[in-house]
């Protein structure tokens, strides 16, 4: 066998698998891959959402209103007596 | 090149490219039709592009060439993972006459000498004799050098001719 009669017996190949190929379908475009662009962008625009409200800062008190946080430890037992002057008429002669 | 225009395209390059997912799958149909539509969808979704550095015809053989080797790797594994490899191999089997028997005795012939070949001198001999391609077009096709190319051509046509002799 030679090269002619090789192409003859792929030419034969060829031809019955021809016969047998199916028809050409243009395959319709994935609906997920269609929408991916937009749902990246939604997802970019979420994400970014999400990090402006994380970062954003609480509004500042008005210095009018602010009270120191250790003010507390100034109110020890006894200090009423220190804020007051002590009645003394009632010893006096 | 426009969608439209690669529609057309494909669809005149559709027997040829069936022809060539077969020689890439085994000859197996169910597998060439799968890996022919994820090739088209690839192409046309946009994933696969035509940069016209070779003809489109050796552009898309070279894809259909890639997808069947990849899909075939993803079944392999999925395949072991799930220990049905005797199974598939007794199903394999079981139909390869009946593929056969639609084919003429020369064509089985071909057939089975071709599976005996190692994949890439089947893959040079398919692409030079059954879709005239040149030996550089198929070095294209198949990534491989112009000189591999023609060892694989050489050694494969010499084994071919041995075995179909040898069947005769």
């Amino acid at each position: 066998m030679n090269d002619d009669l090789l192409r003859q017996a792929f030419a034969e190949l060829r031809r019955v698998e021809a016969e047998q190929a199916p028809k050409f379908v243009v395959p319709a475009l994935r609906v997920r891959d269609h929408l991916k662009p937009v749902l990246r962008l939604a997802f970019a625009a979420l994400l970014l959402i999400i990090i402006i409200l994380s970062f954003r800062r609480p509004p500042e008190p008005s210095i009018t209103a602010w009270k120191a946080p250790t003010d507390f430890l100034l109110a020890t037992p006894g200090r009423e007596l220190l804020q007051s002057t002590p009645d003394l008429k009632g010893i006096r002669r | 090149m426009q969608r439209a225009e690669m529609e057309r395209a494909i669809e005149e390059l559709h027997p040829a490219s069936y022809g060539w997912a077969l020689s890439c799958c085994g000859r197996n149909r169910e597998e060439a039709e799968e890996v022919l539509q994820n090739v088209y969808v690839k192409i046309l979704d946009g994933k696969a592009r035509f940069n016209g550095r070779s003809s489109l015809k050796t552009w898309l053989f070279a894809v259909i060439r890639h997808t069947a080797i990849s899909q075939s790797r993803r079944r392999a594994l999925g395949e072991l993972l799930t220990a049905k490899w005797a199974r598939r191999e007794i199903v394999r089997v079981a139909t390869m006459p009946d593929a056969a028997a639609e084919t003429s005795q020369v064509c089985a012939g071909l057939v089975d000498a071709l599976r005996k070949l190692a994949r890439r001198q089947r893959e040079v001999l398919e692409l030079v004799f059954y879709h005239d391609m040149t030996i550089e077009e198929a070095a294209a096709a198949m990534h491989v050098s112009i000189g591999a190319a023609r060892v694989h051509y050489q050694r494969g046509k010499k084994q071919l001719l041995a075995q179909m002799n040898g069947n005769r």
